[in-house]
């Protein structure tokens, strides 16, 4: 292979992270509450290997090593996309009426910002290096774009997150918005994505994230909050119309105060 | 210009993120039947309308115009407003309070219904504007005592509808539910 100490030494040292992470999600169990996770973390021990070897087989500049690099990475995005969904499947899906209405507006999101991004990759699909961008890029949005909203109906419903979803949210979140602006800075010019500090926050993006999936994991996990106790179904068909109309009421006798 | 751009969007999601991971709620959450305790989010403010009733009565008005001098009058009417304005803020957690027991309710069912909920956000939104607006005319001396009823009357009939709708469910669930409610 053809990586300098520091590099070799920087990817030695992310694997080894990994194979801890790795090794703490196993130790909690982390399996039988975010499944998707736990593959996600096999899926980048397993990356580290493949690429590993392909480097050592057939060089870094060689085109084996480019696509197999790349097909890689796209699992890995389009695995944190589904890891995302887990996340608001397991946030929200105890309440099951907010899950139902939440559910649609994720997969529609995502259809929009994937459909999106496919019609950008093809008008850029004669310059590779600027396809491949964008198709990241699309799929990055996705995550943080699915993330943002999940969290939004939680903090509208007034859900509580446990701790080590905080911790595996935030890194997966931070990694995809880190990629985003770097893939748009390398889309305008290099100039930014040149620059030291810049550079230093990219590289460290992903080491960065899981500093947070092992804060999330170093503790044993929280015993499973029981399922919520939900209201007869015909409950809430009683109480919205007259708390609606009662909203109503309220709000246009205010707006008659201050007119 | 669109790296500017960019990097405005990329420090706008990181702070959303935090936000929503780590921002303290200004709801208390009391999403289980078991922890909701009817009297911590039902209306209490509009309750003490009485006494902001003989605040605002007219007869004190007229008595301060007349009888008082001038100095006292503007002391009085000062005074008469900041008490307004804590009654106004005091509405606001009513209607806040209201607000987070409809969302309560939703997410307690199994089935809510999108444009029920959509109208709810949008009434929301509605208030709060409308509240920031009223506020800004108390501020300015235009604030009518009518008006202000009126708005009490509003949240102080939708506390008693709540209250007994709540009570109801409390019985079907006693077991479930806190509640001094109706004794």
């Amino acid at each position: 292979m053809d990586l300098s100490l520091v590099e070799s030494v920087r990817w030695t040292a992310t694997a080894l992270t990994e194979v801890v992470v790795l090794a703490l999600a196993l130790r909690r169990k982390l399996f039988d509450r975010l499944p998707v996770f736990t593959i996600y973390l096999c899926i980048l021990v397993a990356n580290e290997a493949i690429i590993w070897l392909t480097y050592s087989l057939t060089g870094i500049t060689s085109h084996t090593s480019f696509y197999v690099y790349w097909t890689m990475q796209a699992i890995q995005v389009s695995i944190r996309a589904i890891v995302v969904y887990e996340i608001c499947q397991v946030l929200l899906s105890p309440y099951q009426g907010v899950w139902k209405l939440c559910r649609p507006f994720l997969i529609l999101l995502a259809a929009l910002v994937v459909a999106g991004a496919t019609i950008s990759t093809r008008q850029s699909a004669y310059h590779a290096a600027a396809a491949i961008l964008t198709a990241e890029r699309g799929l990055e949005i996705t995550v943080i774009g699915i993330l943002i909203l999940g969290l939004m109906f939680c903090r509208y419903y007034g859900f509580q997150i446990e701790r080590y979803v905080v911790w595996i949210a935030l890194g997966l979140g931070f990694n995809s918005a880190v990629q985003v602006a770097n893939n748009t800075f390398l889309k305008v010019g290099p100039t930014i994505a040149d620059f030291p500090l810049w550079q230093i926050i990219r590289q460290t993006s992903f080491d960065i994230a899981m500093i947070f999936w092992v804060v999330a994991l170093w503790k044993p996990l929280p015993a499973r909050q029981p399922a919520p106790v939900l209201l007869a179904a015909d409950e809430y068909d009683r109480l919205a119309p007259q708390m609606t109309l009662r909203l109503r009421e309220l709000n246009t006798r205010l707006l008659e105060i201050w007119k | 210009m669109t790296i500017f751009v960019a990097t405005l969007v990329f420090l706008a999601v990181l702070i959303t993120l935090l936000w929503l991971l780590f921002g303290s709620s200004t709801n208390e959450a009391v999403l289980s039947l078991d922890a909701l305790q009817i009297e911590k989010i039902l209306p209490v403010n509009c309750r003490h309308f009485p006494q902001i009733s003989q605040l605002l009565s007219q007869e004190d008005t007229q008595f301060m115009r007349k009888r008082a001098p001038h100095h006292v009058a503007n002391k009085w009417r000062a005074e008469r407003r900041r008490i307004l304005k804590q009654y106004l803020n005091g509405l606001r957690q009513d209607f806040a309070r209201l607000e987070r027991l409809a969302r309560v309710i939703a997410a307690l069912s199994p089935e809510i219904r999108k444009r029920q909920e959509w109208e709810w956000f949008w009434l929301a939104l509605q208030f709060h504007f409308s509240y920031r607006m009223a506020a800004l005319k108390l501020a300015l001396g235009r604030f009518s005592p009518e008006a202000l009823a009126g708005l009490t009357e509003m949240i102080a009939g939708l506390t008693s509808e709540l209250e007994n709708r709540m009570a109801l469910i409390a019985e079907h669930s006693p077991s479930r539910m806190r509640t001094d409610v109706g004794g």
